[in-house]
C-alpha cells in the first residue's frame, strides 16, 4: 500500500533546498511552482524543476509537482515542462470536475507525445465552490487523493483562519468526498515548524478524522507526523494475526477467514492491512 | 540581455548579451576546482549562441547550471515567459 503520510513542500526555485530532498524520508516530495515562486521566476523555476526531477535522488519519496492553478496563465507551461518526470501533479484551487478534466486532457496530450504512463492528480480544494463539488471531483479517475487549504476559504467567509470553526466541517467533507470514492484524504499543513508537540497532536487528530496524511513545511516535521500516524502496538499485533489468518485461509482454499473462532470479514481485513502499512510492516 | 538563475547559495546566474561575437566569461568561487567543468558545460550547451555569455556561479551543481543555461538560452531566443 502506498503511504502518503507526509508530503513535504520544497520551493521549486531554490536549488540549494531541492538538492537534498531525498534525505528527509517524506512519503511524498512536492516541488512547488505555485505560491513559493514569485511571478518573475516562474519560467526559470519550471525548467529547474524539470532538471531536478531527472537528476536529484528522491530516495523512496513519491515525486510531486504543485503546478499553478487552472485560473492562471502558467499551468499548461508547467505541465509541458515537468509532466514526463513526475508521479503526481498537485493542482491548487480546483473548483469542479471540469477543472480536473481540462488538466487531464492536456496531460493526455503530453503523455502521448512523450510515451509515458498516465500520471496521477491530487487536487487541492481551497474555495467554497470547490468544496461544494468535492464529491464530484473525487470521482475523476486520475485523482488518487484529495487535499485542501483554508486560506482562500476563510477569506471568502471573512473569518480569521485560526478561529474558523467551520474548518472541522471542511475537513470532514474532504474525508467523506475522498473516501467515498476509495481515494486518500490529505490534511493541510501545520505551519508552526517549531512546535513539535502541537504538530504531533495535529497529526493525531488528522488521523482520527480519517485523513491519510498531512502536509509538512520543514524536514523536521516528517518524523513527528510518521510517529503520529503509527498505529499502537496492540493494534499492530492484532492486524498481523488477521492478515496471517487470511493468508492461511487463502492457501487452504477456504472462502471464510476465522481467527480465534471469530469470522473476519473484508473491511476488517482491509483495516488490518492498512494498520500494517502505516506501521511499515511488510 | 537576458538573465536566468539567482546569486543565492547553490545557484548560478547566467546572463546572455547581444554581441557580434561569441564570448564566455565564468566567475566562480570554486573556479580552481570546477572552472573547467563549468566552462565545458557552458560550451557544450551554447554552441549556436553568438553573444556574450556570463556565468556567475555560487556553488551550483551541474544539473542546476544546465537548467539555468537552458532557461537563459530560451529567453534569449525569445520564448514567451
Amino acid at each position: 500500500m502506498k503511504l502518503r503520510r507526509t508530503r513535504l513542500y520544497v520551493p521549486g526555485n531554490n536549488p540549494h533546498l531541492v538538492e537534498n530532498v531525498g534525505l528527509y524520508g517524506a512519503d511524498c516530495l512536492i516541488l512547488d511552482l505555485e505560491d513559493s515562486v514569485p511571478l518573475e521566476q516562474k519560467f526559470d523555476a519550471r525548467i529547474l524543476v524539470k532538471y531536478a526531477l531527472q537528476n536529484v535522488d528522491f530516495g523512496r519519496s513519491e515525486k510531486w509537482v504543485r503546478i499553478n492553478s487552472p485560473d492562471t496563465p502558467f499551468w499548461k507551461a508547467d505541465l509541458e515542462e515537468v509532466l514526463p518526470y513526475v508521479d503526481v501533479v498537485n493542482v491548487p484551487k480546483v473548483e469542479s470536475y471540469e477543472d480536473v478534466e481540462k488538466i487531464s486532457g492536456i496531460m493526455d496530450e503530453i503523455e502521448e507525445k512523450h510515451g509515458v504512463e498516465k500520471r496521477k492528480i491530487v487536487p487541492i480544494i481551497e474555495t467554497l465552490k470547490g468544496l461544494t463539488n468535492a464529491r464530484e471531483i473525487a470521482k475523476h479517475p486520475r485523482v488518487v487523493a484529495m487535499a485542501w487549504g483554508g486560506e482562500d476559504l476563510t477569506a471568502e467567509l471573512g473569518i480569521p483562519k485560526k478561529k474558523a470553526l467551520i474548518l472541522d466541517h471542511v475537513r470532514a467533507e474532504i474525508v467523506i468526498a475522498a473516501k467515498s470514492q476509495g481515494k486518500m484524504a490529505l490534511d493541510t499543513v501545520y505551519s508552526n515548524i517549531r512546535d513539535e508537540e502541537g504538530l504531533f497532536e495535529y497529526a493525531r487528530r488528522a488521523r482520527y478524522m480519517g485523513f491519510d496524511g498531512v502536509g509538512v513545511l520543514h524536514p523536521n516535521q516528517v518524523e513527528v507526523v510518521h510517529r503520529a500516524f503509527r498505529p499502537e502496538e496492540k493494534d499492530i499485533e492484532e492486524a498481523k494475526k488477521i492478515v496471517e489468518a487470511a493468508e492461511k485461509a487463502m492457501k487452504e482454499g477456504k472462502g471464510v477467514i476465522a481467527l480465534n473462532g471469530r469470522m473476519i470479514d473484508k473491511p476488517v481485513l482491509e483495516r488490518a492491512r492498512k494498520i500494517l502499512a502505516f506501521a511499515e510492516v511488510d | 540581455m537576458v538573465k536566468a538563475g539567482t546569486l543565492e547559495k547553490g545557484d548560478v546566474m547566467v546572463t546572455i548579451e547581444e554581441s557580434g561575437e561569441r564570448e564566455i566569461i565564468i566567475k566562480s568561487k570554486l573556479e580552481r576546482l570546477y572552472g573547467e567543468a563549468i566552462r565545458k558545460t557552458v560550451e557544450e550547451m551554447t554552441t549556436d549562441i553568438v553573444g556574450k555569455i556570463y556565468v556567475e556561479d555560487m556553488g551550483a551543481l551541474d544539473w542546476v547550471i544546465r537548467a539555468r543555461i537552458e532557461a537563459a538560452i530560451r529567453k534569449f531566443r525569445g520564448e514567451e515567459q
